[in-house]
């Protein structure tokens, strides 16, 4: 996995493996708990790790091995009771005593944690309680030394039976074992903690490298289908473009006069190829604008114009279906900086569709006004510099009709989405203009949302900043 | 496995497995308790506020042969609730035997199932096969109503490999035997694999017998190991492992 060292680490944690008494126990705490230790009984009291360091420390020397200290074999004497103090080896879990020369003990208890020494304390050197007379050992050292000097600074050793330091170490062992199974257990804590968010990050990771790639792969075909679109609406055009030629001749009485049926059959023909041709000039909008090879030919251009023209383009259909069209164009509109056919494309579309859901004796009003929009490249960043809303242009399209309920209002824009597909059926329509709508409105660097008409309807809304647009 | 031949110390991992409340951390508590102190550490659990395992219990037990080799069996449950997964792949390595406690009621069939699958792909992720893994199955909870029948259990698992014990681990009834059953099998893997027994003189009838009295047991080991109702208790050799 991701870091093969620190999980040997985890192993050997959780199998108790080399498992270090200063691992397990906080050095500062375990030197204030020896210092209280010492203060309550007066005992000196040392903590060493396996290897024989020091830990914690709460010991002065006394003023009797200062004075032994003076002499050149005092020294030795000391020092190699010292040494063997060290060297005491009291088992993985026992005890054992060390008396040096001066008559005073150093109690050795070890340390153990699951069935391992990890450390020893030492506790000393006291005297045994009846000893007063300094021992011929010491006096033996150096000639110089005085018996009554030595008899009077043992008199100020700290003074303890053996059995009772015995316990007393006992005692502190047990509570010491209780504090590094806390110890062992928050560190296994902490290192499980770690080694298992690591574990879930390299299962995202995996994850997420899973997800890109079918991400890039889903990417290169929906290029690929973008592509077999534009080719094949192509295809489909030029054979397309020939049928309705010739129904229109045919039509036109060119190759004979038609009887009123052959005439009606022959209308049929022109009337689908005409749909079908829509339907196949949709798609090739549409993977244009998907593929992104669709230029927009934009200059400064007066859209109230348009607005006008749209709505005396889609009159006559409006007048067949009995639905009023209404126009309402503010004056003093700025220019705006935008493909002038691709914007009548798309209030051409928004026009008949809000006709075709209209239903007789309804209205569908065209409104066309100034307004603000949310800077859409300031992203956040620096707002304070940047001026975040901006001039644009306001079109509204909007019918009485059945409306658009809220949850739909996203989806109408996707590709082939009909609300309901058995309007379709009714009304007729591909279910492809509103997706090129909203992309030639992003296009522009615009909007499109979709509001409620009261009491009843919808309002299509396309936002259109006016980039580097001047009053008119 | 760990093996300090300096030390003659021995340590195996055993690990309890399987699905959410199915009893992983009762066992080691009835395990815990059964135990003499002097074989057993202190059961740590590293538990949620309510009484869920969110990492694994660990329970120490270490023994000592006649001639001086320390085995020491570290037993572990993983966290059984479902978003643990992460901690359950680590807690499996390095496994040497694993213990499948299996909840008996008939409404966690499905839980037991999609545990031991997670178990089969956890495995394989830390490059192990349950095929080699010494295993035995422990149905828990056999006081409840609404539970697998025995003869159920005891026909199915008699076509499986597994060794399956029934249990009620709240009482502790089964689950030293289970726990034998497990120790069993992943030593005899072990001795296949590594030759214990000859390297260290080792005595593995007396051991387990050793372990069995540790756990409060009187009844001879073949009796304990004979409460299986089903699997089998002998070992493939490795190389008789497809």
């Amino acid at each position: 996995m991701t870091n093969p060292a620190s999980e040997r680490n985890l192993d050997s944690l959780m199998l108790g493996g080399d498992i270090r008494l200063e691992e397990l126990v906080d050095r500062e705490a375990l030197g204030e708990m020896v210092a209280s230790f010492y203060e309550l009984f007066r005992v000196p009291l040392r903590i060493f790790n396996d290897e024989g360091l020091i830990l914690a420390d709460a010991s002065e020397q006394h003023a009797l091995f200062t004075y032994l200290n003076t002499f050149r074999n005092g020294r030795r004497a000391l020092s190699e009771v010292v040494d063997s103090v060290k060297n005491i080896n009291p088992g993985v879990d026992g005890e054992a005593t060390h008396r040096c020369l001066t008559g005073s003990v150093y109690q050795v208890t070890s340390i153990s944690y699951d069935g391992r020494r990890i450390g020893r304390m030492i506790l000393g050197p006291f005297l045994p309680p009846l000893l007063d007379e300094a021992p011929r050992a010491v006096l033996e050292l150096d000639p110089a030394i005085d018996a009554a000097k030595v008899k009077h600074l043992m008199a100020e050793m700290p003074r303890a039976r053996e059995d009772t330091v015995a316990r007393i170490a006992r005692h502190l062992k047990s509570a010491l074992t209780l504090i590094l199974f806390s110890g062992h257990k928050a560190l296994l804590t902490s290192n499980m903690h770690l080694a298992a968010v690591r574990e879930s990050y390299r299962e995202l990771e995996q994850k997420n490298a899973h997800l890109q790639e079918a991400f890039d792969r889903l990417k290169e075909l929906d290029r690929l289908k973008s592509n077999f679109l534009a080719t094949v609406s192509h295809e489909l055009r030029t054979p397309l473009t020939s049928i309705i030629g010739y129904s229109e001749m045919l039509a036109e009485g060119i190759a004979g006069d038609l009887t009123g049926e052959q005439g009606e059959f022959v209308a049929t023909i022109r009337e689908k190829g005409e749909q079908l041709l829509e339907l196949i000039k949709g798609l090739l909008d549409l993977s244009k604008l998907e593929s992104g090879t669709m230029s927009l030919r934009k200059a400064s251009i007066d859209v109230g114009p348009i607005v006008e023209d749209v709505a005396q383009t889609v009159t006559p259909t409006a007048r067949k279906k009995g639905v009023q069209i209404e126009v309402d164009i503010d004056r003093g509109l700025p220019l705006l900086w935008a493909d002038a056919d691709r914007l009548r494309q798309v209030l051409l579309n928004l026009t008949e569709n809000a006709i075709k859901f209209t239903p007789e004796k309804g209205r569908v009003t065209l409104s066309l006004g100034h307004t603000l929009m949310e800077a859409p490249d300031a992203d956040g960043e620096a707002l304070v510099l940047l001026p975040n809303r901006r001039p644009a242009l306001e079109l509204r399209v909007a019918d009485t009709g059945i409306g658009i309920p809220e949850t739909e209002r996203q989806r109408v824009f996707d590709a082939f989405y009909q609300v309901d597909s058995s309007s379709t059926r009714e009304q007729g329509g591909t279910g492809l203009g509103l997706s090129i709508v909203k992309r030639l409105v992003d296009g522009h660097a615009g909007t499109v949302h979709i509001e409620d008409n009261t009491p009843h309807g919808a309002v299509f809304v396309v936002t259109i900043p006016c980039r580097r647009a001047t009053l008119s | 496995m760990q093996l300090d031949f300096a030390a003659r110390e021995l340590t195996i991992k055993l690990v309890y497995y399987g699905p959410a409340l199915s009893g992983k951390t009762t066992n080691l508590q009835a395990l815990h308790k059964a135990a003499d102190p002097s074989a057993s550490g202190r059961l740590m659990t590293l538990e949620t506020r309510d009484d869920r395992t969110l990492f694994f219990d660990l329970l120490p037990l270490t023994f000592r042969d006649a001639g001086g080799l320390a085995v020491r069996l570290k037993v572990f449950t993983v966290p059984g609730q479902v978003i643990h997964a992460s901690t359950r792949r680590l807690v499996v390595q390095g496994a040497d035997g694993i213990a499948f406690i299996a909840d008996s009621q008939i409404q966690e069939t499905q839980h037991n199932a999609e545990s031991f699958m997670d178990l089969k792909e956890n495995l394989k992720s830390n490059g192990l096969t349950l095929k080699r893994m010494p295993l035995v199955i422990q149905f828990n909870k056999r006081d409840l109503a609404g539970i697998r029948k025995d003869d159920e259990i005891a026909r199915l698992a008699a076509q499986g490999r597994e060794p399956t014990y029934l249990a009620v681990a709240t009482r502790g009834d089964g689950v030293v035997e289970s726990f034998i059953g497990l120790l069993h099998l992943t030593w005899s893997a072990l001795d296949a694999e590594h030759d214990l027994n000859r390297k260290f003189g080792f005595d593995s009838d007396a051991f387990l017998a050793q372990v069995a009295r540790s756990l409060g047991q009187t009844r001879p080991v073949s009796e304990l190991l004979g409460d299986c109702v089903g699997g089998a208790l002998d070992v493939l050799r490795p190389e008789a492992v497809p």
